[in-house]
């Protein structure tokens, strides 16, 4: 019973700090979090299966810097920063696109989809040029759950990025224990019904510690509550060490914004996870839900210290994506609570610079879980002046 | 003395000599995209025909020269064009 939790005498005080407002505001902060969280860690960026065929690439951002992401002729998906290593112009100044090769459009410096220096204006009269030192800058690429990965430092090729099985996937499993395991859900099969893009004027770290208190439910999602009645409680499902399921309503048929049937449940689901609704943060920039017939994905580009850029995919199976199967009143319940959380944080974002939040704010005990989160950006920042 | 050669083998499994140089601008044809008998020079969007060495389209408005090929146990001859060869501005043969 979740409700215990609440009875059971908390040790020490009621309520714990908050950071200083500071934190979500300041300029020098943000440019740490971008060196040291974000171009340190693991991104999840791109669905797979959105470059489809050779030569197919697509821009994306992570951290300060902008990444190329193209599927190779011979050697699978490869990222590369998007920086000709001539002059520096971009490479590609597009979004997306699909060549037999990368072409600097400034001097004509050309590069092969594998990233090494191919091609240039009078190239062969310079035989003194190594092509593969002079190749685009690589990335380290990781293909898990679907979702291509990128460590952008250290460069590929120089030293190790971080441990991609340590880091993500141990968080990931250890978060979602050995029984209510994530694979049963089977994600990297799942296909991209609907993705919607939000454009956030807040601090990233509203926007995780939002996700990972269900202390607002109540007051800001009335669906999700109709839904899953517990949240009114106020305990998220990843308020404690291993993940609770949330359950459905007595009534509720699925997850939906109304309580009617979903699609066909993903047929590797447990029986435990029948019925449940399962939440998770990979830090520093994934948030994934679970319930039996979709995932929801989400992914956090932070672009300033008060603005953040959240691409959210719906999950389902494959055959309900190409029968073109009605998904949107599932579409519907998370794209609500993801503007109501959003706005919600909107509000939030300009008071983080008032002398009223000088000295933070405060974490109730269903919320004492995201102690822990500040206390890792913390270790990550290193010290920063306190105060204005 | 001849400019460099470029010797391509298909996909399809034949094998095609044509000088290396595009005569638009010095680049390697070598480096290019073979698709459909034809390799794109890497840095404009000419093609040239692997077997008679003609241009498709601007901006190399000349074709380059096409060499007899012949595969004999593993080994490609090739028999120098005598025709002459077609550089860009600047590159002479050395």
């Amino acid at each position: 019973m979740i409700i215990d939790q609440l009875d059971t005498p908390l040790t020490g005080t009621s309520l714990k700090p908050t950071p200083a407002g500071v934190a979500y505001t300041d300029p020098e902060i943000f440019i740490r979090e971008q060196a040291e969280i974000f171009e340190k860690m693991w991104n999840a960026v791109l669905r797979a299966d959105s470059l489809a065929s050779p030569g197919q690439w697509r821009t994306v951002t992570v951290g300060r810097e902008e990444i190329i992401v193209v599927r190779t002729r011979k050697a699978g998906i490869k990222a590369y920063l998007n920086v000709c290593r001539h002059r520096g112009m971009r490479v590609c100044t597009t979004a997306e696109g699909r060549s037999k090769t990368l072409q600097c459009g400034y001097h004509a410096w050309t590069y092969a989809l594998e990233g090494e220096l191919v091609a240039a204006p009078n190239l062969t009269s310079m035989p003194d040029v190594d092509r593969g030192e002079h190749g685009l800058k690589t990335v380290h690429v990781r293909e898990w759950l679907g979702y291509i990965w990128l460590c952008v430092s250290p460069a590929a090729g120089s030293s190790a990025p971080p441990s991609f099985e340590e880091t993500v996937m141990t968080e990931v499993s250890t978060r979602f224990g050995e029984v209510q395991s994530l694979e049963n859900y089977g994600i990297e099969k799942l296909r991209v019904g609907q993705t919607r893009r939000y454009e956030v004027a807040a601090n990233w770290k509203l926007i995780i510690e939002n996700f990972m208190e269900c202390y607002h439910c109540a007051t800001i999602h009335p669906e999700l509550t109709e839904v899953i009645p517990e949240f009114a409680q106020g305990w998220a499902s990843q308020a404690q060490d291993e993940i609770h399921g949330a359950s459905f309503g007595a009534q509720v048929e699925g997850f939906t914004v109304d309580g009617s049937a979903g699609v066909a449940a993903l047929p590797a689901i447990a029986e435990a996870q029948d019925r449940k609704y399962y939440a998770i943060t990979v830090r520093p920039q994934v948030f994934i839900n679970t319930v039996p017939d979709h995932v929801i994905f989400h992914r956090m580009y932070p672009v300033s210290a008060a603005k953040t850029i959240v691409e959210c995919d719906w999950l389902f199976l494959p055959e309900v994506v190409e029968k073109q199967l009605d998904v949107s009143r599932s579409v519907e319940l998370f794209h609500r609570v993801n503007l109501q959380d959003f706005e919600a944080c909107e509000q939030t974002q300009p008071s983080m610079s008032s002398k009223a939040y000088d000295d933070g704010g405060a974490l109730v005990p269903s919320e004492h879980h995201i102690a822990e989160f500040h206390q890792w950006w913390a270790q990550q920042i290193g010290p920063f002046a306190r105060g204005r | 003395m001849s400019p460099p050669i470029a010797v391509f083998l298909t996909e399809e499994g034949t094998v095609h000599a044509l000088d290396d140089t595009c005569t638009h601008q010095d680049a390697s044809l070598a480096a290019g995209w073979v698709e459909d008998c034809r390799v794109e020079c890497p840095l404009h969007e000419s093609t040239f025909s692997l077997t008679t060495g003609e241009v498709d389209q601007p901006p190399a408005k000349r074709g380059v020269r096409a060499h007899q090929v012949t595969v004999r146990d593993g080994e490609v001859l090739v028999e120098l064009s005598t025709a002459a060869p077609k550089l860009p501005p600047g590159v002479e043969v050395a």
